[in-house]
């Protein structure tokens, strides 16, 4: 018995050192597929989610960059984030709220969080009011290396996808990657 | 269960106190841990994702304020154009649109079989590039390619060549349509060899074209 439970463990070394806990995220996106082979690049990825209702959601990897990201918008709308609420926003995932509840967010418990969630309209990206350009810029001068990434639900409207488009190409990013599965692989992946 | 097992050797101890104290059993029960082990395990093996998301580069143009007259122009014997709409259906057409003579149009789905299928069509149409491209691929395979540069290099630009004369695709995804098929039509632009193709907007005599379709 003694090689077996060797392998057994040994195996479960592997898999406990190998899993990555994936974050909560706010929105599921249930995405189209492709035969594109390129794997997405595990770090330095700016993500933009939209979902089935065309609700954009904002997300980058890296503490240090998410809290310069936080005093960029910060200082552009005249807000300013205390240590608690910084932190806070550093080790959450996709955020998708326009700045004036952006701090009520920030504050909120993990449930309440959960329900803003559902309630948010998204990171609003009208003409009148274009906040997600203003993030993209914030983040592009934060992590100028990072690429582009849009990770698109299959229903999302067309419209709201051109918007989007339009943006980053305004921020001067031309070049980005659309988030897509395997061709055939299963459709309950996310 | 080590105690227990001590126990019951000390208890016989009793009556073989020498002979029992040097054989009492030093064996720990591994039962519950390679239970745990297992279970742990599983666990992880049913948690962990091995399947990346894959992604699909795309380059957009440049936005600046580009006149009308420095704009690529694409010939129109080549240029195809493709209509999305609504229910993941395709409207297409050959050649330039114009309000005055609107063109004929087809329609298509997004089946990979079928006699309306996007695929087969866009396939037929850029036949001269598939040829080439697969003519290189064959060659490859049986070795015939030599391992020289120059050789690779004038393999290259036939491929490129048949490129120049190829189709030109312009996507056009109406308002209706969804993103999954922004996606498809894109990935069948991978699949098909189209070496040129764009994102643009419909026109307004397009729009009209796409209503009066219906």
């Amino acid at each position: 018995m003694t090689p077996m439970v060797d392998l057994a463990f040994l195996l479960v070394t592997f898999f406990m050192l190998t899993t990555k806990f994936r974050p909560d995220e706010p929105v599921i996106v249930d995405q189209p597929s492709s035969v594109s082979q390129i794997p997405l690049p595990d770090k330095g990825v700016l993500m933009l989610t939209i979902d089935a209702n065309g609700r954009v959601f904002f997300n980058v990897e890296g503490q240090q960059i998410r809290k310069d990201i936080l005093a960029r918008l910060g200082s552009h709308f005249n807000m300013t984030f205390d240590e608690k609420e910084t932190k806070r926003f550093a080790v959450l995932s996709s955020i998708g709220m326009p700045m004036n509840k952006l701090k009520e967010y920030l504050n909120a418990g993990d449930e309440e969080r959960k329900i803003m969630n559902l309630a948010t309209k998204g990171i609003p990206i009208d003409s009148t009011n274009n906040e997600l350009a203003i993030w993209v810029n914030s983040a592009r001068k934060a992590a100028p290396r990072f690429s582009l990434a849009i990770k698109g639900d299959r229903e999302a409207d067309i419209p709201t996808i051109k918007r989007v488009i339009s943006i980053l190409q305004d921020n001067k990013a031309n070049r980005f990657a659309l988030i897509t599965n395997l061709e055939g692989a299963p459709e309950a992946a996310k | 269960m080590s105690e227990v097992q001590q126990q019951e050797g000390s208890d016989r101890g009793g009556k073989h106190k020498k002979v029992r104290a040097k054989k009492s059993s030093t064996h720990v029960d591994m039962t519950p841990m390679v239970d745990l082990a297992f279970l742990l395990l599983t666990f992880f093996i049913m948690t962990t994702t091995f399947s990346k998301p894959k992604t699909m580069d795309i380059t957009m143009p440049v936005k600046d304020n580009v006149e009308d007259k420095d704009r690529t122009k694409v010939p129109a014997s080549q240029t195809m154009s493709v209509i999305l709409t609504a229910d993941n259906k395709v409207i297409w057409y050959f050649g330039q649109e114009d309000p005055a003579q609107p063109p004929v149009t087809s329609m298509a789905t997004f089946s990979q079989t079928g006699e309306n299928s996007i695929h087969k069509i866009i396939l037929e149409k850029n036949a001269l590039v598939n040829n080439q491209v697969k003519a290189v691929e064959d060659s490859v395979k049986r070795g015939l390619i030599e391992d020289k540069e120059d050789v690779i290099k004038a393999h290259k630009s036939a491929v490129k060549n048949a490129e120049k004369k190829g189709l030109i695709v312009l996507i056009k995804p109406d308002e209706t349509s969804k993103y999954n098929n922004l996606v498809d039509i894109l990935d069948e632009m991978f699949v098909c060899n189209v070496a040129r193709y764009a994102i643009v907007d419909l026109s307004e005599s397009e729009k009209e074209l796409v209503k009066n379709t219906k």
